[in-house]
C-alpha cells in the first residue's frame, strides 16, 4: 500500500515498520560505504516547515533529503506571514501553489501536520507535533535498538521522564510495542499519567523500575519550555530522584544496560556528565541513524494523487462505533 | 382552521400515545377526539402514524448577536430552532458587547421581535462583561423580563462575587445558571483528561474541574437561598453531585444535560475532529451511561442543546485553535429520537417533559400541551421518515455538527405556533 504521509506511528502496520527499518539498513550501508548522493529524489522538492525551533531533527532531515538529491527549501517561519496572522491553511495553500513534493512539518499544535496533509497533495512528514507524535524519532530509536539486539522481541525498554509532554515517549513506546518490545515508564507521578496506555507498566520509584530488569534505559528530555506550570519542585530534586547520577550509572554499567536519549540533553538533570562517555551510551548512534532512517522514509512515501477529502467522513470512521454506543 | 386526522398525541404525563384527531381553530386547540367532523373550510392533514407533540423549548442557545453575526444571527438561529421543532429559546449572554445591561437586553429583544418568528428570550450576565469582577446592573434587565443570570462560557470565578450576586438578585426573583469549570484545572482546551488526551497529546480537562464548581455553586445557592441551574453537565460525578443535593431538598437546584453528552464520547474525536469539540468536553462511555440514567431518573430537569455555532473557517483549524461548541437546534429532536426513543431507552413523555415542558417552567412560561383550550404550539413528527442533515437542510448559519451529512431516523414535518404554520414538509 502506497502511503502519502507519515503522520504517526499509531496507524503504521508492523510490516511497514519492518520494511522501513530494512530500508534504513540499506541506506546506512550506502552512507558509510560511499557517502555520495543517490538520485532517488532527483528533481523533487522538499520543503521544511518548522514552526518550532529545532537543530537536530531539522538538519537530519535536510541532510537526508540532500543525500537523496532532492531540492531542499527552508520555509523561514520566523520571517513569514504566519507571524503576521496568516493562518496555517492559507500558508499551505501558498505552498501547494509552489508544487512541493514533500513537506516536513514541525509544530507545537498536536494534530497540525495531519490537518495540513489533508489539504495538500504533497507527502507530509510529521517532524514532531506538540505532545502527539514524532514518528521518525521512534523509527530511528527502534533502528538503533535493532542494531544492538537483532531480535528485539521480549527486550525491555524503560522510558524515564516527562511522559505527559513527550511526543517521543508516545511514538517510541508505540513503535517498540509493535515490535514486541516491552515498555515501562518511570517518572514523577505528575508527569506519568495514570490514564496512559494500560499495556505500559508505570513506575514512579527508580528502584522498582530497575527491579523490572530493563535492557535499555531511555531518558526523555525534561522540557522546561513546555511546563507552563510546575510539575516537580526543582531540577535538583528531579535529578536526585529520576536522573542518572554517578552512582546509578555504576549500577547501569554493572548490569550492562544501554542508555538512549533523543537529545539535546540537559546535563545535571536527566543525566550526569559521565553518561556522555559511557561505553554503552547510544546517544550518538541515534543521531547518526536519524539520517538513514529519514532517507528511508522520504524514499518510501508517495506524494500526489487526488486531494483527499478535507475531513474524513463520520460514517466511515465511526459508523460502527456509533451503533455500538447506542445499542 | 386545521384538522389533524388520526394522529398520535404525546404528552409529558404518559408514555402512551393517544390516537385521535385534533382540531385547531384560530390558533387554539378546540377539539380532540376520534372521527371528528370536518368543519367547513378546514384544512385537513392526514397525520396517520405521525406523532403530535408540544413544540420544544431550548433554554440554552448561542445566537451570537450582537457581535458575532458571522457565526449566527437571531434570524438564522431562530430558523434553525423552527427547523428542529423548537418554538422558544433562551439566548446566552456571551456576545460582544455582552448582554450585561438593560441597554443591550433591550437591543437584543427588539431585534428578536423583528427578526424571529418564535419568541426569543435572553439571559443576562451576572457580572459586567462576564469578567467575574463587578456585578452587572441587574434590575434594569429584570424589568425587561430577564430572569436567568449567567456568565455562561465561563464560570464566575470568584465565589464571593457570585455569593453576593445570589444574595442580591434572589430578592428580585431571579435565578442563576452556572457554566461549571475551575479554569486553573480545566486549562484552555476542551478535551477530557484521559486515554484520549494522552493519545492526542493535548492537555486534558479533568472531570473534577467541572464537578468542583457544580458543588461550589450549589453550596453558594444553599447559603444564599438562591435557585441555581447547572448547565450542560458532562460527568458521572457531576450528575451524582446534583442528585445528592436534590435528595437533601434544602436548596433549589435544577440541571440540564445536552444531547451530545448523552450520545458521544471523547473517542469520537478520533483524528482531531473539531465537530466533537465543546466545553464541557465529551467524556467516557461511563459518563454517557450515567447521564442517561440521570435523565431518566429526573436528576436532569431539562435537555438543552448549548447550540454553539462557529464558522467553517474557525472549525477548520487545528483542534487546539478551533473554538468550543457545536450546533444543536436543527438536529436535537431527531437525534434524541434516533438514539433513544427509537431503541426504547426512553419514551416521548420524557422528551416532551424535558425538552418542552420543564424548560418553559424554568423560565416561568406557560407550558405547551395538546389539550382542549390550549394555544396550539405543537409539532408533527414522522418516526418512519429519515432526515439527512445536509448543509442545505440546516438553517443555522454554521454547520459545525457531528451530524453534518448524516442520515438519522425521524423527521419534523410540521411546526405550528398559534395561527401560524412555521414549518411544513
Amino acid at each position: 500500500m502506497a502511503r502519502k504521509d507519515l503522520l504517526d506511528i499509531a496507524s503504521l502496520q508492523r510490516e511497514e515498520i519492518e520494511l522501513l527499518l530494512d530500508q534504513s539498513t540499506a541506506f546506512k550501508k550506502l552512507l558509510t560505504s560511499s557517502g555520495k548522493k543517490v538520485p532517488v529524489l532527483e528533481g523533487k522538492s522538499v520543503l521544511m516547515l518548522f514552526y518550532e525551533p529545532s537543530t537536530r531533527t531539522h538538519s537530519s532531515f535536510e541532510v537526508a533529503a540532500k543525500r537523496l538529491s532532492a531540492e531542499v527549501t527552508n520555509f523561514n517561519v520566523a520571517h513569514s506571514s504566519i507571524t503576521k496572522g496568516e493562518s496555517v491553511r492559507e500558508t499551505v495553500e501558498t505552498l501547494q501553489a509552489m508544487r512541493t513534493d514533500y513537506l516536513i512539518v514541525r509544530h507545537s499544535r498536536s494534530g497540525l501536520p495531519g490537518l495540513i496533509a489533508r489539504q495538500t497533495k504533497a507527502a507530509v512528514i510529521n517532524a514532531g507535533d506538540g505532545a502527539h507524535e514524532h514518528p521518525t524519532q521512534a523509527l530511528l530509536d527502534a533502528f538503533t535498538i535493532k542494531e544492538k539486539f537483532s531480535d528485539p522481541r521480549g527486550k525491555k525498554v524503560l522510558i524515564i521522564g516527562d511522559v505527559l509532554h513527550s511526543r517521543v515517549a508516545r511514538s517510541t513506546s508505540t513503535l517498540l510495542q509493535k515490535l514486541g518490545v516491552e515498555v515501562a515508564f518511570l517518572g514523577p507521578g505528575s508527569l506519568v499519567p495514570k490514564y496512559g496506555p494500560a499495556t505500559i507498566c508505570r513506575f514512579t520509584n527508580y528502584q522498582q523500575a530497575m527491579a523490572w530488569a530493563p535492557d535499555v534505559v531511555y531518558l526523555l528530555r525534561v522540557q522546561m519550555e513546555r511546563q507552563d506550570v510546575q510539575f516537580f519542585p526543582s531540577l535538583r530534586e528531579y535529578h536526585r530522584i529520576y536522573g542518572i547520577t554517578n552512582t546509578r550509572l555504576e549500577e547501569i554499567r554493572q548490569r550492562g544496560l544501554y542508555i538512549m536519549h533523543p537529545g539535546p540533553v540537559n546535563r545535571g538533570v536527566e543525566l550526569c556528565d559521565a553518561v556522555m562517555d559511557y561505553e554503552r551510551s547510544l546517544i550518538n548512534n541515534q543521531a547518526e541513524n536519524g539520517i538513514a532512517v529519514r532517507m528511508a522514509v522520504l524514499d518510501w512515501l508517495t506524494p500526489g494523487g487526488d486531494l483527499p477529502k478535507p475531513e474524513p467522513a463520520y460514517a466511515t470512521r465511526y459508523g460502527a462505533a456509533s451503533t455500538l454506543v447506542m445499542t | 382552521m386545521l384538522l389533524l386526522q388520526n394522529t398520535r398525541i404525546a404528552s409529558e404525563n404518559s408514555p402512551v400515545l393517544v390516537e385521535g384527531d385534533v382540531l385547531i381553530v384560530e390558533g387554539i386547540i378546540q377539539q380532540i377526539g376520534n372521527n371528528l367532523a370536518i368543519p367547513e373550510g378546514a384544512r385537513v392533514i392526514d397525520a396517520r402514524g405521525r406523532i403530535l407533540m408540544p413544540a420544544m423549548f431550548d433554554a440554552h442557545v448561542h445566537f451570537r448577536a450582537p457581535g458575532f453575526e458571522n457565526k449566527e444571527t437571531i434570524t438564522t438561529g431562530s430558523e434553525a430552532a423552527i427547523n428542529g421543532g423548537v418554538t422558544g429559546v433562551v439566548m446566552m449572554p456571551n456576545t460582544r458587547p455582552a448582554i450585561d445591561s438593560a441597554a443591550v437586553v433591550s437591543t437584543v429583544l427588539e431585534s428578536a421581535k423583528r427578526k424571529s418568528r418564535i419568541p426569543v428570550y435572553t439571559s443576562g450576565c451576572v457580572t459586567k462583561d462576564r469578567e467575574g469582577k463587578e456585578l452587572a446592573e441587574i434590575d434594569g434587565m429584570r424589568l425587561l423580563g430577564v430572569t436567568m443570570l449567567t456568565d455562561d462560557g465561563d464560570t464566575t470565578g470568584d465565589p464571593a462575587v457570585l455569593l453576593r450576586a445570589m444574595q442580591y438578585a434572589t430578592e428580585f426573583g431571579m435565578f442563576f445558571a452556572s457554566h461549571c469549570e475551575v479554569p486553573e484545572l480545566a486549562g484552555p482546551r476542551a478535551l477530557n483528561e484521559g486515554v484520549m488526551s494522552y493519545r492526542l497529546g493535548i492537555k486534558g480537562s479533568p472531570a473534577c474541574a467541572e464537578e468542583i464548581i457544580i458543588d461550589r455553586d450549589i453550596r453558594l445557592a444553599h447559603a444564599a437561598g438562591a435557585h441555581v441551574h447547572i448547565q450542560h453537565v458532562s460527568s458521572k460525578l457531576g450528575m451524582e453531585t446534583i442528585r445528592w443535593w436534590k435528595s437533601r431538598g434544602d436548596v433549589k437546584v435544577t440541571a440540564e444535560v445536552a444531547p451530545h453528552h448523552l450520545m458521544f464520547t471523547d473517542e469520537h474525536i478520533g483524528d482531531y475532529d473539531t465537530n466533537y469539540k465543546m466545553n464541557p468536553p465529551l467524556r467516557t462511555q461511563a459518563d454517557c451511561d450515567a447521564l442517561l440514567a440521570g435523565l431518566i431518573e429526573g436528576v436532569f430537569d431539562l435537555i438543552a442543546t448549548d447550540h454553539a455555532p462557529h464558522t467553517p473557517f474557525e472549525k477548520s483549524q487545528d483542534f487546539i485553535s478551533a473554538p468550543n461548541g457545536i450546533t444543536g437546534l436543527d438536529t436535537a429532536l431527531v437525534s434524541l429520537h434516533h438514539y433513544f426513543v427509537r431503541p426504547g431507552k426512553f419514551g416521548w413523555d420524557l422528551v416532551v417533559k424535558r425538552y418542552s415542558a420543564e424548560p418553559r417552567r424554568l423560565m416561568g412560561l406557560p407550558v405547551a400541551a395538546i389539550e382542549v383550550g390550549q394555544k396550539a404550539e405543537c409539532l408533527l413528527f414522522d418516526t418512519e421518515a429519515e432526515t439527512t442533515f445536509t448543509r442545505e437542510f440546516m438553517k443555522s448559519k454554521s454547520q459545525n455538527t457531528p451530524f453534518l451529512d448524516q442520515t438519522l431516523q425521524g423527521r419534523v414535518d410540521l411546526v405550528i405556533l398559534g395561527t401560524e404554520i412555521l414549518l411544513e414538509r
